[in-house]
């Protein structure tokens, strides 16, 4: 009997138009398209200038920044208020201001005759072309310093990222991008498969059968979790082929924790398919737990800076735990003894959601 | 075998404030075509569902086969057959696949119950390798009647088979109908159709989730208290109006080219109906005895 259910639901996939293809290319755009997409390095940033000074001195700052390769130099102008028109045009996302006294304060070491201004309309774009012009000035000021004459004495500071020692932004969002996912697979999937079922009355025509419920349920899932750990192994190979990056722990441990969400999944889906009764309905709560999982869970913003009541609710985000361990595992080498608590979370959430799923399934006949 | 195929008792059901069913009892006898007659939102569905173990009564008792309803759903469901009113197979596996699932999903196959339902699956037999959604509406119900009985159901139920078919198929599908209750299966069938209900064995009519009429199709007629006059004559405009108004006439509607009229036969008859008419100057009118229809029954019955 389990096999008959099983065959059925493969034979469903397979003939379905669009999900082979789907999970055929979903690890491919999810490798090779978003984390180029999805990164937070900027470049190209239009950088207006206001020199003041127009001296040897300031050509070299202005040089300096430019050699970045970060800012792209729209213009050179004569006034404040003629690059804060640039700003306003959208034409300029950051600006230097050089003081007249630029050379001769440079000599004294009086003051800080350079002023920075950025469109924050982007704050991330903004704050980083502020640090980044920052850092040129530093620069430049600390190269002054080396073959200089009178300098100052500057504070040298290295910076030496672990684990992603060129802060490479790929790296960090490839696990991310493997969890958003395999969350979608294994929850979003099945909900809308068995809701259709619902749609089209054919679960009815299964409920009079002799065929229990919880077996028809779980032959409906076995594909998706099928899938998911394919296009987890998909992943991993495209990220080593392409990146060459390997996972730094056991792989063992990525599929452990790819396990345990997706029981936690499985019983999200199911619960979301047991208070919908049509696909529109179940698209749409799909869509509010798809944005509160992934804004909340800290794979594009640091959990830590965000307000307290916000990092009171990721705890209830399965994701957080999930994105957490995998990250852990795959760019630290961590074991399952080091990110405990991501399991502990999973297990928990897990516990709460397949028990609410099974006891709401039944209510429901 | 004197034993009824279908008992139920006293079957109550609310969804919310709306109540669906109210106290039904019904027997349908082994063996027989049993039809359960009335408008959509009467709660036929509904009371297919609580006797297919798909739901549970708030009150009410009732046994299919000798098997209760709420205890041995599990058992049940393994001797009856539902065919639900929309068609609810899976358009994308074939014909063959889904007959082949279905018997599967009971523990059979098709090549052991082949000659329990042969006569109609031959018919959509050389479109085996279609989809199911491909097939059209009168194969789709084939189908659906063959998934239904491939594994020996000995209570067929059908939620209202005939709703959006053509009256070809419709005639053809009380066909098959027939052989089926000829090879001794007990058929629950519901209909929004009263002419189909002449079809039946014995019939109960259902309006606002209560029963208003039980019986066989002649006991039913037979029970209405009035009589039937098909009238006819010129100016039909003028002439209804002069009927509506006569003394001992219930109720009096237009009915393709003539005028139906029902009348008390304690008050007045033919005759003085004519009378009237021909008084009115409405003489040459051609006015016959008709024969009530389930549908007359129905129409007094939910009024009272």
């Amino acid at each position: 009997m389990w096999k008959y259910l099983l065959e059925k639901e493969f034979k469903q996939f397979f003939r379905d138009p669009g999900l082979p293809r789907m999970s055929l290319m979903f690890p491919v755009l999810m490798m090779l398209v978003f984390p180029f997409a999805v990164s937070m390095e900027i470049r190209n940033i239009n950088l207006a200038v206001v020199d003041s000074s127009r001296s040897e001195e300031s050509s070299r700052l202005i040089e300096k920044c430019i050699s970045s390769g970060y800012f792209r130099l729209v213009s050179v102008c004569g006034s404040p208020d003629e690059a804060m028109r640039l700003m306003d045009d959208n034409k300029a996302d950051a600006i230097l201001t050089v003081g007249s006294d630029f050379s001769r304060d440079m000599e004294t070491g009086d003051g800080l005759p350079v002023g920075v201004k950025v469109n924050t309309v982007n704050g991330t774009k903004g704050s980083i072309s502020a640090q980044y012009l920052q850092n040129c000035i530093r620069m430049y000021m600390s190269g002054r310093n080396d073959s200089g004459t009178a300098g100052m004495p500057g504070i040298d500071v290295t910076e030496r990222y672990y684990f992603n020692s060129y802060m490479d932004y790929k790296l960090f969002m490839i696990p991310a991008l493997i969890v958003i996912g395999i969350t979608m697979i294994t929850a979003f999937l099945p909900a809308m498969n068995i809701v259709s079922e619902k749609e089209t009355g054919t679960i009815e025509q299964m409920n009079v059968t002799p065929v229990s419920k919880s077996a028809f349920i779980i032959c409906k899932m076995v594909p998706y979790w099928t899938v998911a750990f394919f296009v987890l192994t998909a992943c991993l190979l495209l990220a080593w082929a392409v990146f060459g990056f390997v996972c730094r722990g056991n792989a063992l441990w990525l599929y452990l924790y790819t396990t345990l969400d997706i029981i936690v999944m499985a019983g999200l889906g199911l619960l979301i398919s047991n208070y919908s009764s049509n696909t529109q309905q179940a698209m749409f709560v799909i869509w509010f737990f798809a944005v509160i999982f992934m804004l909340m869970s800290g794979i594009f913003t640091p959990i830590a800076s965000m307000p307290e009541w916000a990092q009171a609710i990721t705890y209830l985000n399965p994701m957080r735990y999930y994105a957490d361990a995998i990250r852990a595992v795959y760019i630290k080498g961590s074991t399952p003894l080091d990110v405990w608590y991501d399991a502990a979370g999973l297990a928990a959430i897990g516990a709460v959601m397949v028990g609410w799923a099974i006891a709401s399934y039944r209510k429901s006949s | 075998m004197d034993m009824n195929a279908i008992e139920i008792e006293g079957i109550s059901k609310s969804y919310g404030s709306v109540q669906a069913l109210r106290d039904i009892s019904l027997q349908v006898r082994c063996g027989e075509i049993f039809g359960l007659i009335g408008p959509d939102g009467a709660g036929k569905t509904t009371l297919f569902r609580i006797m297919t173990t798909l739901m549970l009564p708030d009150a009410g008792r009732g046994r299919v086969s000798g098997l209760d309803i709420v205890e041995d759903f599990a058992l049940i469901r393994r001797t009856i057959g539902y065919m639900p009113g929309r068609f609810s197979l899976y358009q994308d596996l074939t014909v063959r696949e889904n007959l082949e699932y279905f018997a599967t999903l009971f523990g059979t196959t098709v090549r052991d119950n082949y000659e329990n339902i042969k006569e109609i699956y031959s018919q959509i037999e050389p479109f085996g390798d279609r989809r199911a959604g491909k097939l059209s509406g009168g194969m789709k119900q084939k189908l659906a009647l063959c998934c239904a009985l491939v594994h020996r159901p000995s209570v067929l139920f059908l939620d209202e088979p005939t709703t959006g078919v053509d009256a070809v198929s419709r005639k053809d599908f009380w066909n098959m109908l027939a052989r089926i209750k000829a090879s001794g299966v007990t058929i629950f069938v519901s209909t929004p159709y009263m002419d189909e209900a002449a079809l039946c064995d014995r019939l109960a009519l259902i309006r606002d989730g209560v029963i208003i009429g039980a019986g066989t199709p002649r006991e039913i007629v037979s029970g209405f208290p009035f009589r039937l006059l098909s009238v006819k004559g010129d100016r039909m405009y003028r002439l209804l109006k002069v009927l509506r108004d006569t003394d001992g006439v219930i109720s009096c509607f237009s009915f393709g080219d003539s005028h139906h009229l029902t009348y008390d036969p304690a008050k007045t008859d033919r005759e003085k109906i004519l009378g009237i008419l021909t008084e009115a100057g409405f003489g040459g009118c051609i006015v016959k005895e008709i024969e009530p229809g389930i549908e007359d029954c129905f129409m007094w019955l939910s009024k009272r």
